[in-house]
């Protein structure tokens, strides 16, 4: 389980409760930004829960902070709370201020040019630069706006680094590890929490719409095929939650929790297929409708499968390391999630 | 608020020396010949004298009290118990269903005189149990069972037949569930009860079923007039269903739900010792990041069921994916080795592959099939 307990949840909760109800990822949709939600997570200083207090943040427990993403997802957030929780993230370790505003990022091995997650909504862009061990903030009104089609809301506009100066630079010592470890682990709680949602959204369709006399939910085919997704959303919640633990756990040198990020996305991005199939499929047409709510989670989980590499990238990655292994590091790996990078 | 109830469980080194401890052992009798590693081996693999040795070690009845001869340990160092006999694929087919399941059932209702008597054995590798449930008409639907128990003066009289009894050739003891009153007619749950039966006693018969590879691990068990004491009678009289059901779902989310084929990976990583291609590093990341996965799940409800929680919409989601693994785990494996034509792998590779593959239909069954699971998760789902 995702902690959703602490002052950061429990705060990230209420907000996105009171206000995202079901109709603002619609109206978002149709150019309506959520700018008092957006708002309200700022003034509480929730964007800056992994800034540390140096730097004007408040250095949360990356845990609590798990739990607000996990809300922010299961809300289908049309703002960019946790690309710009990550940017801050990445400037307090290279000891530069955090943004001012919505934030997103990208990563050097995608350069000169990059497709920034919510890019449509994010002011600044923060680069990693692994070759030359700096983060860079841009200001993303430099960013090329394409019109090509975005698997989801939150998805991507391309943003062209060489030729713009930097705002601000610095070095960190963050490895590239690091930074997919926390990147990987953010995506993996999102993927949990709105597989969750669709989850949920599918039950209760089922149990009210009637076909040749009665309910679907009755019809053995449906219950089959939503308990299967069921067990993979629970091995979803089970991947998140090892590797925001992990992240947790080794606080100082995320690097370590890098298998463990890497197996959540590698996991849950396989799952995806597994879920979104069978919510559409009992959904009917109506799945398919932008009127309906189903989209908001299966488009960003289609979308989220993709970012930073997609699940097969990651699955090779993670086998090649390992095939470098010896089988009692592999099996110590399994059972007890300590694992030996080589 | 989320659905699924899985908490983190922080690391503990001292369940960190047993394993140690473990791995020493089975690596020390594997090497001295004692036992050929077999996938499936909790089920299939069963060799008393290997049985008395984990005994001797301590390694039987880790968790019930050392007044009935066990060892005062939580459920999680017999968790790294488990865990490790699989991963080596050693014999413990003789006393894990003993040591699982009917030991807590005796300490939660045997007499005292049956606790002294028989869990001090259980502990020492020495006796073992058979299920007692599946008969010719009565498979996923069990509450058709038709083996009675009757009352007479000197305790119970069974008549009946069991089956797919797995080790009750070499067993001590089945629990049976039989039926002491009729059913209130569509209300089949009723009257039915779990009773002890000495297997040694008259009217007792026991016939092996050979399976398709040739084994015979399991077994029919006919009762003819077989009578047993009053105490034998586990448990309410009638109230066998909700025992049973009980059980069922805490012993489905245990380590040999998906680790019971990983011999079989580690054999292939072994014989392939990192020679492989991208598309064989793609799959052992993505087999390596499920069983990472449903250990965590796994373990998370062996923590909740050690604190006293039942979790069991997620112990039977853990059957589920952990059936899948293990027959997709198999197949995975030797897509791992397919620069390697069949012919060259080793002579162990080929054993435990072939025992593997041989093994496999049963997984998606026993213990509840895949459909009744399903059904059992739709349900809790709120889909029925």
């Amino acid at each position: 389980m995702i902690n959703t307990e602490g002052m950061v949840a429990e705060t990230a909760s209420k907000i996105y409760t009171d206000l995202c109800g079901r109709e603002v990822p619609h109206q978002a949709e149709a150019g309506e930004y959520p700018q008092a939600l957006w708002d309200a997570l700022q003034e509480n200083g929730l964007p800056l829960a992994w800034v540390g207090e140096a730097n004007g943040g408040f250095g949360a427990d990356y845990d609590e902070t798990f739990g607000a993403i996990w809300a922010s997802a299961q809300a289908a957030s049309p703002v960019p709370f946790a690309e710009t929780l990550i940017a801050n993230w990445m400037l307090d370790r290279a000891g530069l201020a955090p943004a001012d505003g919505t934030a997103s990022f990208a990563l050097s091995g995608h350069t000169p040019s990059a497709d920034i997650p919510f890019g449509m909504h994010a002011a600044k862009i923060v680069l990693f630069d692994e070759a030359h061990q700096e983060i860079s903030l841009f200001d993303n009104r430099l960013a090329v706006r394409s019109a090509e089609e975005a698997l989801s809301p939150d998805g991507m506009t391309q943003f062209i680094f060489s030729g713009h100066l930097a705002e601000q630079s610095a070095k960190t010592s963050l490895s590239r590890r690091s930074v997919e470890a926390l990147i990987l682990t953010v995506r993996a709680v999102q993927m949990a929490a709105a597989m969750e949602t669709a989850l949920n959204l599918s039950i209760d369709y089922v149990c009210q719409r009637e076909q040749f006399g009665r309910p679907l939910s009755k019809f053995q085919a449906i219950q089959q095929q939503l308990a299967v997704a069921a067990s993979e959303c629970a091995a979803a919640t089970m991947a998140a939650t090892q590797a925001a633990s992990a992240i947790a756990r080794h606080a100082d040198d995320p690097e370590q929790a890098w298998h463990e990020a890497v197996i959540a996305k590698v996991q849950i991005g396989h799952s995806v297929e597994a879920v979104t199939v069978p919510f559409h499929q009992v959904h009917g047409a109506m799945g398919y409708t932008q009127e309906y709510d189903l989209h908001h989670y299966t488009r960003r989980l289609w979308a989220w499968r993709d970012a930073l590499g997609n699940e097969y990238h990651w699955s090779k990655r993670l086998g090649e390391e390992l095939s470098r292994q010896s089988p009692d590091q592999i099996w110590k790996g399994v059972t007890t999630g300590d694992w030996v990078a080589s | 608020m989320q659905r699924f109830n899985f908490p983190v469980v922080q690391p503990d080194p001292a369940l960190e020396e047993l394993r140690a401890d473990l791995q020493a052992f089975l690596m020390a009798e594997r090497d001295a010949g004692n036992f050929k590693p077999e996938p499936e081996c909790w089920m299939a693999s069963a060799d008393p004298e290997f049985s008395k040795k984990m005994g001797k070690r301590g390694w039987i009845g880790l968790t019930w009290s050392s007044q009935y001869g066990g060892h005062d340990k939580s459920a999680l160092e017999r968790y790294i118990v488990t865990e490790e006999t699989l991963r080596a694929g050693a014999p413990v087919g003789a006393h894990w269903i003993a040591d699982r399941q009917h030991a807590p059932m005796l300490i939660a209702h045997g007499s005292e005189a049956q606790k002294l008597d028989i869990l001090p054995r259980i502990a020492a590798g020495e006796c073992y149990f058979a299920i007692g449930l599946s008969e010719p008409g009565a498979g996923s639907d069990l509450t058709n069972v038709k083996t009675s128990a009757e009352k007479v003066n000197d305790g119970w009289k069974i008549n009946g037949q069991k089956v797919w009894s797995s080790g009750a050739h070499i067993s001590h003891y089945m629990v049976a569930l039989l039926r002491t009153s009729p059913a209130d007619g569509r209300n089949r749950h009723v009257g039915l009860s779990q009773i002890m039966i000495d297997l040694s006693l008259p009217g007792v018969t026991i016939k092996p079923i050979v399976d398709l590879s040739g084994d015979a691990h399991f077994n029919e068990v006919y009762f003819e007039d077989v009578i047993v004491p009053e105490d034998c009678l586990l448990g309410d009289e009638g109230g066998g269903w909700a025992q049973v059901t009980g059980e069922l779902a805490m012993e489905r989310s245990g380590p040999e739900r998906f680790l019971s084929s990983y011999i079989t990976l580690e054999t292939a990583l072994r014989q392939l010792s990192g020679k492989m291609g991208s598309d064989s590093h793609a799959r052992l990341g993505k087999l390596i990041a499920n069983l990472r996965t449903l250990k965590g799940m796994s373990w998370a409800i062996a923590n909740l069921l050690d604190q006293g929680v039942s979790p069991e919409t997620e112990a039977a989601l853990v059957k589920d994916l952990g059936n899948r693994l293990e027959n997709d785990l198999t197949l995975q494996v030797r897509a791992l080795l397919n620069d390697l034509p069949s012919e060259d792998w080793s002579p162990d590779m080929r054993r435990i592959m072939n025992i593997g593959v041989l093994r496999s239909p049963p997984n998606t069954l026993r213990g509840g099939t895949t459909e009744v699971m399903r059904g059992i998760t739709a349900r809790q789902l709120g889909l029925r």
